[in-house]
């Protein structure tokens, strides 16, 4: 029993798994995102994740078991991620009523709103927030003008794309953030994406500039994210193991070990 | 081709002679003098590295160009770790794989400053980007330590410092990678929503980690026995690093998130 366990989690099958996500992540990237991203949201990709996070469990204990601790913190950080991920996938499947886990909205100053939308144009509605969003303003800041910008005649380019929402929950007073790229706002469950910017007309046929905000909810991040600590931790202690090994003084005939 | 006129580009090519003229002096076997060039390259390296900061105003490390230039400077103190550490001399190697990445940021890249865009201003900028430069350095280096175990007639001591020394490099390498990609990944989800799109760039690097997945259990399964197998695959490492920057950076088929450089 042992040795068929020994075997069938070995290091010849982690050569092998290895070799297989390389490969695939290499076939991925020709895929492209998008495609990549639906081909792993695919019934085969999700079982395949998981069989790979199980054996990841089942080699985590087992090297913590022989007290070796980097080689454990890493697999069952992979592990934690694999898993992270998948909940974040199906989440939706398993819980009733669940909110949507992305959707975006297009708003023009003033505007407010409640429901997300997908697609290109923003037309496939999604479902509805727990809190509504009012845009007060979007600012767009730009880097001051260079010497070259001046001789080019163009404008310089944007330094700051800002939305500035008063966000109301239910039961609780309402509040302002400022959603700016790199820096999204955490609310009710969701963090809110400045994601992107257009020009169009209103109804009366003036110019009006919105902005759209991206709202993403993902149930499997906290998992994620303990992944990566125990990732670190793991790769820093293996580093480190390895660093103080010495270089061996050998006679020629010795054995290497 | 792109000569570059400024003090930018002198800079570079100043470094570029010490790298050369370190690389001279060894060939005559004047161990001293090599020295001296070398740490005037890497003084060179520095200076280009701290001017190109001060004329654009921001970290560089926004493309290749920059990019290229850190790891340049980044390879006088890992001779110097090897040294006291190891007591192997890399300079020969380093100068070499120094020259290598220089060509491409003396006479390819263009050095035109263009202003942060609002996606690359996060205070992960530096340490997603410094983690890769320094570990696909040390990846670089040791494929270049591992290159005796391709030799047929390999003495064991040869075998096993070859072997010790690829191993501890790569696995500071390896520590490097994961973390640019653990802090890659935490910006994902802050600037682009997610923590893994499947981005071309994400892919390869993964792929490149998987990679170094397989030398690792490889060298855990069969030890040094097959020396040749493991150098083959810190090398396949590098043939991914090496395709990570360049072709998923610069060619329409990749064309993903990452397109800053």
């Amino acid at each position: 029993m042992k040795k068929i366990l020994n075997k069938l989690i070995g290091t010849d099958v982690a050569v092998c798994i290895c070799g297989i996500l390389s490969a695939g992540s290499i076939v991925l990237a020709f895929f492209g995102s998008e495609r990549s991203i639906k081909l792993m949201s695919t019934p085969p990709a999700l079982g395949f994740s998981a069989l790979v996070a199980l054996l990841l469990v089942v080699r985590g204990i087992m090297t913590l078991f022989r007290k070796r601790f980097d080689s454990a913190l890493l697999h069952l950080g992979c592990a934690c991620v694999v898993c992270g991920w998948l909940w974040g996938q199906v989440e939706p499947k398993f819980v009733k009523d669940a909110l949507p886990l992305k959707g975006s909205m297009a708003l023009v100053d003033g505007d407010v709103m409640n429901a997300l939308w997908e697609g290109a144009y923003l037309t496939n509605y999604v479902g509805r927030l727990p809190f509504t969003v009012k845009l007060d303003k979007f600012i767009i800041n730009y880097y001051e003008s260079s010497d070259q910008d001046q001789s080019n005649g163009r404008m310089p380019p944007i330094k700051e794309y800002r939305s500035r929402v008063t966000i109301s929950e239910p039961d609780k007073k309402s509040y302002v953030k400022n959603i700016i790229v790199n820096y999204p706002v955490y609310v009710g469950g969701y963090y809110i994406y400045q994601m992107s910017w257009g020009q169009s007309q209103n109804r009366w046929g003036q110019p009006v500039t919105y902005t759209v905000l991206q709202f993403i909810r993902d149930p499997g991040l906290r998992a994620v994210y303990a992944g990566y600590v125990m990732l670190f931790v793991g790769t820093l202690l293996f580093a480190i193991k390895l660093f103080r090994v010495k270089m061996p003084v050998l006679s020629v005939n010795q054995e290497v070990k | 081709m792109d000569i570059k006129f400024s003090l930018q580009g002198g800079l570079i090519y100043l470094t570029m002679v010490f790298f050369l003229a370190a690389l001279t002096a060894c060939g005559f076997k004047r161990k001293t003098l090599t020295q001296y060039f070398w740490f005037a390259g890497f003084l060179a390296a520095v200076a280009s590295v701290v001017w190109r900061g001060i004329h654009t105003q921001h970290a560089p490390m926004q493309n290749l160009f920059e990019f290229f230039l850190c790891m340049a400077a980044f390879l006088w103190p890992l001779t110097q770790i090897s040294r006291i550490k190891d007591g192997i001399d890399t300079t020969v190697k380093d100068a070499i794989l120094g020259l290598i990445i220089l060509v491409p940021v003396g006479f390819v890249f263009g050095e035109e400053v263009r202003r942060l865009p609002p996606a690359l201003q996060s205070p992960l900028f530096v340490p997603h980007v410094g983690s890769y430069v320094a570990g696909y350095i040390m990846l670089a280096r040791a494929a270049l330590m591992s290159l005796p175990m391709f030799k047929s007639n390999l003495t064991k001591v040869e075998l096993a410092g070859a072997d010790m020394a690829s191993r501890q490099t790569v696995s500071i390498g390896f520590m490097l990678i994961t973390i640019g990609l653990i802090l890659g990944s935490l910006w994902g989800k802050l600037c682009w929503g997610h923590y893994w799109q499947w981005d071309p760039k994400e892919s390869w690097s993964l792929a490149t980690w998987m990679a170094y997945g397989v030398y690792f259990h490889l060298r855990l399964n069969y030890g040094v026995r097959k020396p040749r197998l493991l150098a083959a695959f810190l090398w396949i490492g590098v043939l991914f690093v090496v395709l990570t920057l360049t072709w998923i950076n610069l060619s329409r088929i990749f064309s993903g998130m990452h397109t800053y450089a």
